[in-house]
Formats: C-alpha cells, structure tokens, sequence
C-alpha cells in the first residue's frame, strides 16, 4: 500500500470511529433500504422463476375456453384443421362440486371437516397426457390408480390436508370416497386469484363420479401453439366461430402468467416501493450528514489544503468512508435479504414449486444491492463536491465552508433576519418564539425532519388505506355486487330451477329479510367488432341498482351495463347500441353505463328484466331488517340449502380478497415497523448532527439564564413540532395522494378497475401520525436526557 | 460593605482525564458589593474555571458559593439558572451572541425572559443601556455587521439588562485590539462607578489595573491579592506599573 493510501486508509478508519453512533445508523438505513430492495427483487425472480420452471414440467394451454354443455367435436376438429399454429389441442372432461359437497376424513385420528367454506370450483378430471399436465412435488404428472385422488396443494395448506385422508364426494347417487394420494400444483389455476381448482382422480373414477350425478359437467377445450404469442389472434379467431362452443371464459397464456405475477407479485412490488422511499430518505440523511462533517472539519480541509493536497484527493478521503458504509450497509442488508426471501416465497414455493436457487437469484441480489450502493455513492459524490468550493483561507479563519460570496451573502441574509424579527411584543413566550425563529433561520436543515417523516407517514398510510379500502363494505361495488348484507349463490346444481323458487319463497317469506333480489346468470353472445363475443350477464330486477357506475347510469329496460374490460373488449362506450344472440334470436340493447369488477376475470356485464329460463346459476342478494345478525341468518339458510352457498357479504368479500388483504395487512404492518423504525433512527442522527451545531447556542442561552431543562424541551419542541408537521402532510398525502396512487396501479394491474376510491381509515390515518411524533419526541428526550446535568460551560467551548 | 459574593474552599475536579485533574485546589473569595475584582494567572490556572463555578455554569466538586446570602451549590438546575437569569450577568471573551437576532433582541433576551409581563419597562431599560455604551445606532444590526468592540459593549449591555448582582466579565477584551479593549475596559469602569460588582478574569495587567483588587492564581490556588484602591484615569500608568511589578514577584 502506498503510503498516501495508507494515510488514507488511517484517516478513515479514525473518522469512523470518531462518529459510531452517525455512522451505525447511515449503516442501519442503508441495510434496510437494501435488504427492502433485495427482498423485493429477489422475490419477484423466485416468482418468475418458480412458474416459468411449473409452466416447463406442467405446460399450461396458450388458449383455453371454458364451456358448459354440448361439445361438438367435428367443429373444433375442423377449427383446429384450419389453423396450422395448433399444435396439439384436446377437451378435457370435468365435473364440478360445490365446496358442501367435499369432505375429508383422517382414519387414524377420526378427524374430520369439509370444505363448505371454500368459494372456489372443485373440478374433477383425470391427468392429461400431452401437455397442461398436473404435477406433484417431484414434477412428476401422477396418473392415480381407481380410488386414489390427487388434492391441489392449496387444500394441503389451507386445511392441511395429508397423504392417507379420505375424501368424500356427496353425489345424486351416493357418497364417493377417494384415498388422498398426494397434492399436485396446477399451472393453469395455481394463483391464488383463481376461482377453481383442480383434483385428479383415474379415467374410470372420473366417468363414474360424472355418471353418479350431483355435479356440473364442464370442458376446457385447450390449445397448445407453436408459438404463444398468437394466442390472441387463435382467441379472437375461436370467438367468431359461432359453431364452437364457448359459453364460459376463454383465457390467454399470457392473462394465466399475468394472473400469477399480479397475485403473488403484489407484496414483491410492494417491498420495492418501500425500499425506493427508504433510499430517498437515506439521500437526505446522507447529504445532511456529509455537509454536517464537512463543515466541523473545514478547518482541516483548509489546513489539508493549504500544505498543497488536491481537493481531490480530500474529498476521496470522505468518499471512501461514505463508500465503506454503503458496501457495510449493502452487505448487512443483503444478509438479511437472503434471509426473508424463504420466509416470503413459502406462499409461492407451495402454489408453483421451489424453483432451484441458481445464479440468477444471486446476480439480482447483487444487482439490487449494487443499485442501493450505487445511487447512495453518487449521493454523497453530489454532498462533497463542497470540499471543492472551501476557500483555504476563509476555512482556517473563519472556519466556514463558504466562500466570501457566501459569506457575505450569508451575512446579508442573517441581518435581513435579525431587522425583521423582534422579541419584543412575541406571544408564548420567550422560549417559544427563540425556537420559531431559530426553525425559520435554519429552515433549510430542519427541513429533513419533516420531509423524512412526511414520507415515513406515507409510507406507513398507504398500505395502511389500501387494506381499509380492501376491507371496506364500499368495496363491494367494485366486485359488481350492491351493498346488501346477504349473498347468495346457486351454481353447480342439478335442479337450479326448482332450488331458486324454493330459496325465493323461503326468503320472501322470512320476515327477517327486508328485501331480496334474485339475478340470473345467462351466457350471452354480443357482436363485437372484431366477431362474436360471450358474456357473462347478470339479468334482474334492478340488476346494477346500487353499483357506482364510472361512466353512465344503470340499466332500464332494453339497455345493459358492461364492466370496465368487457366494455374495453366490446369496444363499447355508453350510447352505444350492441346486439345480443340468444339462440335463434338476436336483439339490440343500449349500453347505459360502465362499472368496475373485480369478479370472473373482469368481464362481466348486467341487465335489467325479468331472470330468462336456462340461467347458468343464480346470484341473491338479500337486505335484512333492522336488528337481524347476517352471519346468523345465512348460516340458518346455507345449512337448510345444501347446494346454495349462503354468506354474510363482510365474509364473501373477505373470502374472495383474503389473498390480497393478507399480503397488504403484512406490507402494512411491515410499512408501520420501518416507518416508525426509520423515524427514530433519522431524528437521532439529525438531533446527533444538530447537537453539536447548536452547542454554543445553547451554551449561551444556559449562561444568560436559561435552564439546562429549557434549552433541551426547545429542542425537543422543534423537533416534535416539524415531525408533526411532516407527518400530519404525510398522513394527508397518504389519503389524497394514496388514491392516484392506487388508480396508477390498479389500472397496470388489468384487473377491471380504473378508479378505486381510497377508503381510508381515519384512526390509522391520525394513529400513525400520532405514533410517529411521539417516536421522534421519544427519540429526542433519549438522546438530549443524558444532558441533564451537564456543564453548560462546557458547551461554549470548542 | 456587605459581601456579595463569596467562595469557601472551592474545588473543581476534572475525571475525564487519566489521571483526574484538579484544576481549582480549594479556592477562598470575598467579593463585597461594589468591588471590582480582577482575576489574574497564566493559562491553566484555573481562571475561567473558577468564574463557571461562581456563576453556577459549573458545578464545583466542593465547597460552597454564596451570591447575596444564599448557596448557589445547594440550588436545583432551575433555581440555579433562575438565579443567573436575575442575580448574574456574564461577559464573555467571544460575545456569543445569536446569529439570528439583532444586537438589540440579544440585549433583550435575558431580561424579557426574567421579567415577560414588564416588557415595557424592560424595553426602555435596553435602549437606555445601549444608548449609554454608545450602541444605539447599530441596535437592529446583526452581530456580524458590528465591530468587535461594539458587540463587547452589547455584550455588557446583556449582562446588565437584568440589573444583576454581580457581573462575570471571563477575558472580556482577549479577541480585540488595544483601542477596541479601552473602549470595552471604558465601559466597565463606567459600569463599576455606577456601583455594579465586577469579577473579572484577564491575562493583561492594564485591564486589572482597572479593578480596586486584583487576586492571582496558580495550579487551581489562590497565591497572592493585591488592592489597588479606586481607580483614577490620569493614575493609569501608575497603578499599571505597581501591579506588574506585584505580578512579577509572583512569577507573572
């Protein structure tokens, strides 16, 4: 080592030394900020990587259309015929069971449950061949013997589910038991927003299990391209074939990955928007920091100047310590990250699979790391090109960082301020208005305490908002469904008919029920300008009646309302007039408003009038009177119905979002932790920083009379004051900003919103505002409180 | 004459150091009303310290401080700032004045905050004070737009803005040249003929000769004091030369 670099080298290690307890908390921000980013990073690969390795073994389908009924084979044959991108395609047969209908058994414990709670599809199939194959823990494509079934690892996790249970299917003919087998991962429905599931039995148990009754038979006929990225144009294609069957949902490859990336990528892109504020913050800290030290080291800077060492190499000097404490500071933290991302991709690992843990992970780790590191050196780069600009003779003299410009400048600006301001006739008292014109004077500094914690409010609001919003009953309209207290559904059964006059009369008649509304579910198909389209319409009286539309009003007769993504795929705005063929049939209907759905894929749409016979399911949406308990009436009434799923709405739309909600109640809480975490670090670097500065000061004001208790509860005021105001602005801006936050996301998100409005909720709004003034007022009294009992005379001196 | 300020056996013990230093060794002062007491030594000998320890801005290690009767040592932090609020007016060798108010709030901060519900009279008592110390036009100046001399008198101006007891003056014109430090030692002398009690620390002999005595330290004790009688102006070079002559025998 030279013996230039070895000077250095000592110089940085004395500095470190010097300011520990600075430089440990640089180190703390910078760690979180890169464990944030790396978490998140890394995460985001496992996801990608796990389900590009299940899309390898399980080869999901490029297109697929769901269907209920008659299949005509000749027809898809020719399709396919016509289409040379095909490459290989097949129906595959299925029967669908109402969760009520499932349950398990373990012989060993004589433990038991079913799977009523569940809102999803059970459909049974037996194991494709060719591709769409359902893979268990070893990406082998089991092909179970007569009697044994394979469970979706879903139900392993959720119910916990082992190798050895019985399941017991309720059939028109009986009940048919199964021996689990194993769990399998299912690369067309393994998100965790998808409503169906899928369990494998063997080809004989499956024809039986259909030919038993009591289920809904379903197809998907699936399509296996040369190449995905003609999906579309196969789909767009199949949707004008008129003799092809497609009275359910047809789905793209790429609408399956982005299902998977939106579902368990939420909380991945969530960590990487945290980290993004946490560096911001650490900028700031950062800045504040180096100019801090420059400026109680300007004297020897000037004196290192004044013996001929380059600015240059001073400001090197600096830059290797801040450099040190970035590599310090990014190592900890990607320690940390290698740590959480087991814990968070636990989730991922049991939908799609561990994917191996290869280079990959580790180059996006370091990458992350190296971008932290990165943009934190060039941060301090940007704070030290001061040395550059410190005038040697006005640093060994003055001991200032400016130059005489500045100074002068500097001196203007101070009597500008000393003429405009006046103790005489101040209200509050003496102390209050030194520590006001002390923020004013020094507003440039102080800044970094309302700026850290308005985006530490922000930070901890948002997430915070989003979860309330999720959670709210208002959420409902986003689901296309009005704000009722019961909801009931009737799908899947046998004789739907007959099962919707009963639950009628029965509800009519109840007079704990204040009003009931009964929409039918019918499969329609409407011309769109690029061919026939089918689509899934809600048909009622006051069919979208208290369902905000974004656009236009609720439908009357002879008009419908679409969702937002039908009505983007229709290319129909309201006005519009577009014609529906059912059957032999065609009629035209005006489009009279457009809503947001967040259910079936997005796409669905709602008229109004009389339920037309051969509904494909019923929905019921019930008002209770005054007083009567929702959860106890639709219990009453789902263990009278067997095959009608009857929930209170608050349990429906926690079933159907709990995914969502679970992922941001964690980012919530996360969010909260280093929100206030980071809070109280910064305050005790600033106050750290600021202590020093305003020693003399504060030596002065103990020598002409003021108490040492004074002195400090001023600067803890200040600091409890400009916090409040960051935090205040930040709680607002959560609540105001946090709403085209959340529009810009839930708009790239494709899942048929365009505008959520933010419920916030107020308590977390001033909870979190509250806490963090009082960890900053917590901060400072810890730090100033050993100053108690000091020698003030000491603080007069150098 | 009464006793204004007194010290018994004062000590002053610094740990931080290995091994402790003991920079004040059981210092005695009788500072009566009206007297004028200049504190001489050489560097270390525990001047500053032992004026920090007199105004409470220290606390001794032993020993007692009385100012008008009553322990300053026995009082709590708040008594004891209350107390050099009101009883103690300090200068010191660098103003020390808040960058961010003028010449005139820095005058006014200790006695609007000892009297808040007087400002009036508290505000006619400061332009007075600055209008005698010949500061009145740079009032609403910064103390960087000031010279030295003039922010020493302003300095003076605080300290007696509150109608204190006793004034602490530590090295009061160590930072200024020779005709700024006649302004500022001008001033005192004034402040002294007005009756206020002076303790002043000071390495140079011609600010002593100002004072009626002048005591001497050495390694934290009191080695020597001298009175020099009330001060005359055409005595000056007189009473300059007795002193240094004193100072010489004690090893000055």
């Amino acid at each position: 080592m030279s013996p230039a670099r070895a000077l250095r080298w000592r110089q940085v290690r004395g500095d470190l030394r010097h300011d520990a307890a600075v430089n440990v908390a640089l180190v703390v921000v910078v760690a979180l900020s890169a464990c944030l980013m790396g978490t998140g990073a890394m995460v985001m690969e496992r996801l990608l990587s796990s389900v590009d390795r299940l899309f390898e073994v399980a080869q999901p389908p490029h297109f697929l259309q769901m269907h209920k009924g008659e299949v005509d084979l000749a027809a898809l044959t020719r399709f396919a015929d016509r289409h040379p991108e095909i490459e290989s395609w097949f129906v595959e047969e299925m029967v669908g069971f109402d969760g009520a209908a499932l349950a398990w058994e373990r012989p060993a414990t004589g433990a038991s449950g079913d799977l009523g709670e569940s809102l999803i599809d059970n459909l049974f199939v037996a194991q494709n061949e060719t591709f769409d194959r359902l893979v268990d823990a070893a990406d082998a494509a089991p092909v179970p013997e007569d009697g044994e079934v394979y469970v979706p690892v879903a139900y392993q996790e959720s119910i916990g589910l082992q190798v050895g249970d019985l399941l017991t299917v309720a059939t028109s003919s009986g009940p048919r038991t199964w021996e689990v087998r194993g769990f399998v991962r299912d690369a067309q429905m393994a998100s965790s927003l998808s409503s169906a599931t899928r369990f494998v039995v063997s080809e004989s148990d499956l024809a039986a299990l259909t030919a038993a009754g009591g289920g809904q038979p379903e197809v998907i006929v699936e399509y296996l391209l040369t190449d995905p990225g003609l999906a579309s144009d196969l789909e767009r294609a199949y949707a004008a074939d008129p003799a092809l069957p497609k009275n359910g949902q047809a789905v793209t490859y790429t609408m399956i990955r982005t299902l998977h990336a939106i579902s368990d990528g939420l909380a991945a892109v969530a960590l990487v928007l945290v980290a993004a504020l946490l560096i911001a913050i650490a900028l700031l800290v950062i800045r504040f920091v180096v100019r801090g030290r420059l400026e109680d080291d300007v004297r020897q800077i000037g004196a290192m100047r004044a013996i001929g060492i380059p600015a240059r190499d001073i400001g090197r000097v600096y830059l290797t310590r801040y450099s040190l404490l970035a590599a310090v500071g990014c190592a900890v933290g990607g320690a940390l990250a290698v740590l959480a991302v087991p814990l968070l991709t636990r989730g991922v690992q049991t939908h799609y699979g561990a994917a191996a843990a290869g280079g990959r992970g580790t180059l996006v780790l370091l990458v992350a790391l190296a971008a932290v590191a990165l943009v934190v050196v060039l941060g301090c780069r940007r704070a030290l090109r001061l040395v550059r600009r410190v005038e040697v003779v006005d640093a060994l003299v003055h001991g200032s960082t400016l130059d005489r410009r500045q100074s002068r400048r500097r001196a203007r600006r101070q009597a500008r301020r000393a003429r405009r301001t006046s103790l005489a006739g101040a209200r509050g008292g003496v102390t209050r208005r030194l520590a006001l014109i002390d923020l004013r004077a020094d507003a440039r500094q102080w800044s970094l305490v309302p700026v850290v914690f308005f985006l530490c409010a922000f930070l901890m609001g948002l997430p915070a908002h989003l979860l309330s919003t999720l959670e709210s009953p208002r959420f409902l309209t986003y689901m296309g469904a009005p704000q009722v207290d019961v909801r009931a559904d009737l799908q899947l059964a046998d004789d739907l008919e007959a099962l919707r006059t009963d639950l009628t009369a029965a509800l009519t008649a109840d007079d704990r029920v204040a009003d009931v509304q009964v929409h039918a579910l019918v499969l329609a198909d409407v011309e769109a300008p690029d061919g026939r389209r089918t689509v899934r319409v809600e048909v009622g009286e006051g069919a979208a009646q208290g369902i905000e539309m974004i656009d236009g009003a609720a439908p009357g007769p002879g008009e419908i309302a679409l969702s937002l993504l039908n009505a983007e795929e229709l290319q129909a705005a309201v006005g519009d007039t577009l014609t529906i063929h059912e059957g032999d049939q065609s009629r035209s209907v005006v489009v009279s408003g457009v809503y947001q759905d967040v259910t079936s894929g997005g796409k669905t749409a709602k008229m109004h009038g009389d339920p037309p016979p051969g509904a494909t399911g019923y929905t019921f949406f019930v008002d209770l009177a005054e007083g009567v308990d929702p959860v106890a009436l639709a219990a009453s009434y789902d263990e009278r119905f067997e095959d009608v799923t009857v929930l209170p709405m608050t349990a429906y739309v926690e079933q159907t979002m709990t995914h969502v909600t679970s992922a941001f109640r964690a980012t919530a809480v996360l969010a909260t932790a280093f929100g206030l975490g980071v809070a109280t670090l910064i305050t005790v670097t600033f106050l750290q920083l600021r202590l020093a500065r305003e020693r003399r000061a504060m030596g002065t004001l103990s020598a002409v009379g003021f108490s040492t208790a004074e002195i400090l509860g001023q600067l803890r005021g200040k600091t409890a004051a400009t916090a409040a105001v960051g935090a205040g602005l930040g709680a607002v801006g959560a609540v105001t900003l946090g709403g085209p936050v959340l529009d810009v996301l839930v708009a790239s998100a494709g899942v048929g919103l365009a505008h959520l409005e933010l419920a916030p909720d107020p308590w977390v709004a001033t909870g979190g505002a509250v806490a963090l003034v009082a960890a900053a007022w917590l901060a400072a009294v810890g730090l100033t409180v050993r100053l108690r009992g000091a020698s003030t005379s000491t603080w007069l001196r150098d | 004459m009464t006793v204004t300020l007194e010290c018994r056996d004062l000590t002053k013990t610094y740990t931080s150091t290995d091994p402790p230093t003991d920079v004040l060794r059981g210092v005695d002062l009788s500072v009566r009303s009206g007297e004028f007491v200049a504190v001489m030594g050489a560097s270390g000998s525990g001047k500053s310290t032992l004026l920090h320890g007199l105004s409470g801005m220290d606390r001794p290690t032993g020993g007692t401080v009385h100012l008008e009767g009553r322990d300053l040592t026995a009082l709590t932090d708040a008594q004891m700032s209350r107390a050099r609020l009101t009883r103690i007016g300090f200068v010191f060798q660098q103003a020390h004045f808040l960058p961010n108010l003028s010449i005139r709030d820095n005058v006014l901060l200790p006695a609007l905050k000892a009297a808040p519900r007087e400002q009036r009279a508290v505000l006619e008592r400061v332009d007075a004070l600055l209008e005698r110390f010949g500061i009145a036009h740079v009032r609403d100046h910064a103390s960087t737009q000031v010279s030295g001399g003039q922010l020493q008198r302003a300095s003076i101006c605080r300290a007696l803005a509150t109608e204190p007891a006793v004034l602490l003056a530590d090295e009061p014109t160590g930072a200024l040249n020779s005709s700024m430090s006649r302004e500022v030692m001008d001033a005192f002398t004034d402040v002294h003929a007005a009756g206020t009690t002076i303790v002043m620390v000071t390495h140079d002999p011609a600010c002593a000769a100002r004072a009626d005595r002048v005591v001497y330290l050495r390694d934290g004790r009191e080695t020597g004091t001298r009175a020099l009688g009330p001060w005359h102006a055409e005595d000056a070079a007189r009473r300059e030369d007795e002193l240094l002559g004193w100072l010489r025998t004690l090893g000055f």
